[in-house]
């Protein structure tokens, strides 16, 4: 069947990739994308880097206007779906039909309390202004309770600012992301910039509003003007509940994208098959690549390619610029280790049980292919080519 | 159409180069070079595809 009319419910990066691979794929007919947040679509890597971190950096998360043509519906959320019927309903009460969909609604922010709990998180344009507008006016003392690196940019980001700043977690900061070796090497410059770090099992919310605090397992209570919270993000799925494509509250795409008939998911909140069986992977450049092949699924059905992806992210912070490319967390030492122009500037690479090799660039500028490259043929990669 | 580089913004994850590899490159420094600044035609995907996939938004097409 010829699609004439496909509807994207999201408009983040995922949601304006698979716009635009729905228009370089071919797809002419009418294109409606609907996005809960008022805005375009824009970085969110950038607001916990340039933006936090920046004297005034207001436009860092900006991306050029869209050019595939859709009809935008924006600051107003899909509020269900009916399958049978091919309609999402927005929570204006409009229906749209459709005859092709793109799920890419994105996630949210985990919270350790409710919503009216008095912690603030970090996920739209709207809380990295709030946050930096809090962190730069006063000299606040914050706590960031978690240790993945959102919470360590953040964290960064606030003593930048001026702050006094402790990390809560409950694991080694960056462990679970990087590994041993290298979450270290950020553990030391984190110190060396003033970061206290409090390691103490599951934090939970004490305090009031004004006064807010968070409560250890051990029974210490820590307070602080400001409490932000970095525990995750929760795939935006309750529109999505009698729809009947979600599995155990999931949702299960298939290697192409597809999640049903007529529907392919992209993005924070879907979930892919890949080495672990099906997980979410919320990367910038996953929600790209996945919006590409659910483009290509959506239009062309078993004819179009699989996703096919390395993973590829980076963190900044305390003086370090990190670039990863490979499976992740990495274990132990690294087998490959070469000093870049500086003493803080490194590549380096590990290989796992599997002879799956991860690649990282530590202060050290170099091209997302040939970190791959590294990644996947080891350090024969960065030799140049002889010519015969 | 051009392609245009807001060269501060760069922070060379070259994930342009990748979607783009005619028509750009990171050099031996990690500096952009777009070895093909005006696009056309069957260059005008790459280009675009370059352009969004940057997470600081260092490139623009411009007419």
């Amino acid at each position: 069947m010829t699609l004439r009319r496909v509807v994207v419910v999201g408009n983040g990066i995922a949601g304006l990739s698979a716009c635009d691979a729905l228009r370089s794929a071919g797809f002419d007919g009418r294109l409606t994308v609907v996005g809960a947040e008022k805005h375009q679509p824009y970085s969110r890597p950038a607001l916990s880097k340039a933006l936090l971190h920046g004297e005034d950096q207001l436009s860092a998360h900006q991306l050029p206007d869209p050019s595939h043509g859709a009809e935008e519906i924006l600051g107003v959320a899909a509020a269900g779906l009916d399958t049978v019927a091919n309609l999402v309903r927005l929570d204006d009460g409009t229906e749209l039909p459709y005859d092709g969909l793109v799920i890419a609604s994105g996630s949210s922010a985990r919270r350790l309390g409710g919503a009216d709990s008095p912690e603030l998180t970090l996920r739209t344009i709207e809380d990295a202004v709030a946050l930096k507008n809090r962190v730069a006016t006063g000299s606040p003392t914050v706590i960031v309770v978690g240790g993945g690196a959102l919470g360590m940019e953040i964290a960064s980001g606030a003593l930048q600012q001026g702050c006094r700043v402790t990390l809560v977690s409950d694991v080694q900061p960056l462990s679970r992301q990087l590994g041993s070796h290298l979450s270290g090497v950020f553990i030391d410059a984190a110190r060396r910039s003033g970061l206290r770090f409090v390691t103490a099992g599951k934090a939970r919310l004490a305090g009031t509003a004004q006064a807010p605090a968070v409560a250890l397992q051990d029974g210490v209570v820590l307070s602080a003007d400001v409490v932000v919270s970095t525990v995750g993000d929760e795939p935006n799925t309750a529109w999505l509940q009698d729809s009947g494509l979600l599995t155990g509250g999931r949702l299960l795409a298939d290697s192409r994208g597809r999640v049903g008939p007529g529907i392919v998911a992209a993005g924070d909140v879907a979930a892919f098959p890949g080495a672990g069986g099906h997980g979410r992977v919320p990367l910038w450049t996953s929600a790209i690549e996945q919006a590409k092949t659910a483009a290509l699924g959506l239009l062309q059905g078993d004819a179009a390619p699989e996703l096919s992806f390395q993973p590829y992210f980076w963190t900044e912070g305390f003086g370090l610029s990190l670039k990863v490319a490979g499976p992740a967390p990495m274990t132990g030492k690294p087998s490959f280790a070469e000093t870049g122009t500086s003493a803080d500037s490194m590549l380096l690479r590990w290989e796992d049980a599997d002879g799956r090799g991860t690649a990282a660039a530590l202060n050290y500028r170099i091209p997302v292919p040939k970190l791959r490259r590294l990644a996947n043929l080891g350090p024969s990669a960065l030799r140049p080519a002889v010519r015969v | 159409m051009r392609i245009e580089l807001d060269r501060p913004r760069c922070e060379g994850h070259g994930l342009c180069e990748e979607a783009a590899p005619e028509l750009m490159h990171l050099d031996d420094d990690g500096e952009l070079v777009i070895d093909v600044p005006e696009v056309d035609g069957a260059d005008l995907a790459a280009a675009n595809a370059a352009v969004r996939i940057c997470p600081v938004a260092a490139l623009r097409l411009a007419s």
